[in-house]
């Protein structure tokens, strides 16, 4: 497979930076050179099979994980090094959240609220009845799906500069999940919020991103602007007697039982498709799921 | 016809899955409503911040659909108002104009029959079908 490596000019003010990361467990590469910088006011979808690393890269970017190599910035500091002040702009959610596990939901956020300059209380206290959560229950004693609801909260109501959420919809109903979708794009919208946002439903992604990463075999495959994924994608078909013209350069290739091959192409300098003119060559849109099954099947 | 003054974003549908950009299907969209007169000149559009709200979508996608369509013509920038439909579209469009924007739908309709190889007289005695004639 050869890849294709989209790699967005690093901006200075990006309150979200990666660079050259490279991150080894036990002697084995989990992430190659991922270059990765979100944009000040811009959503940014990170998808991957489970297991392609999306949590180990979040969290070397929030500087929870020293890397390999490489160096992750937040908020142009060292995320390694953050400082208090950044701290409080930025609000993470992690899969499974374990923290203060002895509190109620109740008693940690009034807790927090004190380290928080713009801590709604009101939205933190309405959403948690709007998404039936029990207030005065341990938060050790909620289900893995509750407590990562009560985090959600948690974060939204800190009102961060900087939301990082890290697989959201599986604790979610299509209701709260859409909910939550709405405050990311308003939020996004009105404060320019910037958050970045892992799932495997790709779905949800698609609403309401401006940016799209994917993760797969350790490395960055796609980087670029939800919209540009749309109009310079594409899935090339050639029937068997003519797959051995198939284009050099395709971010995937699959072959067919019968002969026949499937590609992920990208558009030409000229916006035109490589391979369209072969005798039988079939072009189609592609959706980020199509995407997705075309790359890791 | 009862003239909306404010448009409720539920006006459009986005097909989040779709091929087709987000922005170019709100374009796409406000091109067919004004040419079918369901939008007339002067009608307010919702807000980028109603659109993207209502549909959980990025606001500046909604933001490049109205810019497009404003630079189209479609729309106009009205200042402390937001967007409004532009004047010169109070009329209906004629029925060429109309039929031209089914063009897409129509090209890859034909397409696929061709693929199939399906007699051009099948294909649109079941349209007709489709169409309640």
């Amino acid at each position: 497979m050869n890849a294709v490596l989209r790699t967005d000019e690093i901006a200075a003010a990006a309150p979200m930076v990666a660079r050259d990361i490279c991150q080894e467990f036990e002697g084995r590469r989990v992430l190659d050179r991922i270059n990765l910088s979100l944009p000040a006011g811009s959503v940014l979808g990170l998808i991957g099979r489970n297991g392609a690393g999306k949590s180990t890269l979040i969290r070397i970017m929030l500087g929870l994980i020293q890397p390999t190599s490489g160096m992750a910035r937040v908020f142009d500091e060292e995320a390694l090094k953050l400082s208090d002040s950044a701290k409080t702009r930025l609000a993470y959610v992690p899969q499974k959240p374990d923290a203060l596990a002895w509190l109620t939901a109740e008693q940690m956020f009034d807790f927090l609220a004190r380290f928080y300059p713009r801590w709604d209380a009101k939205f933190a206290h309405d959403t948690l009845r709007r998404w039936q959560i029990d207030a005065g229950k341990l938060l050790a004693k909620l289900s893995p799906g509750e407590r990562q609801r009560v985090d959600i909260i948690r974060a939204l109501a800190s009102q961060p500069d900087l939301l990082v959420l890290d697989e959201p919809a599986a604790a979610l109903d299509p209701v709260a999940r859409r909910e939550l979708l709405r405050e990311i794009a308003t939020r996004a919208g009105d404060a320019g919020t910037t958050v970045l946002f892992s799932s495997h439903i790709v779905s949800d992604l698609e609403r309401v991103v401006s940016h799209v990463a994917l993760l797969h075999n350790d490395r960055l495959l796609l980087n670029c602007l939800m919209d540009t994924f749309r109009e310079n994608y594409a899935r090339l078909w050639l029937p068997g007697e003519h797959a051995s013209l198939a284009p050099k350069h395709a971010m995937s290739r699959r072959p067919g039982k019968d002969g026949s091959m499937s590609l992920v192409i990208e558009r030409d300098a000229g916006g035109r498709w490589p391979g369209a003119d072969i005798p039988g060559a079939r072009i189609d849109t592609l959706g980020l799921e199509d995407l997705f099954v075309e790359i890791a099947e | 016809m009862i003239v909306l003054i404010h448009m409720d974003a539920s006006i459009l549908t986005i097909q989040p899955a779709a091929a087709e950009p987000i922005y170019r299907q709100i374009v796409e969209q406000l091109r067919r409503l004004i040419a079918g007169g369901q939008l007339v000149g002067g009608e307010l559009l919702p807000s980028v911040r109603d659109v993207a709200g209502f549909h959980a979508i990025n606001p500046m996608t909604v933001s490049r659909a109205y810019g497009l369509a404003e630079a189209e013509g479609l729309l106009e920038r009205q200042r402390g108002k937001g967007m409004v439909v532009a004047a010169m579209h109070k009329n209906t469009h004629s029925r060429t104009q109309r039929l031209s924007l089914l063009e897409p739908q129509l090209s890859a309709l034909a397409q696929q029959a061709r693929e199939l190889e399906l007699p051009a007289e099948a294909v649109l005695q079941q349209l007709k079908k489709l169409l309640g004639e």
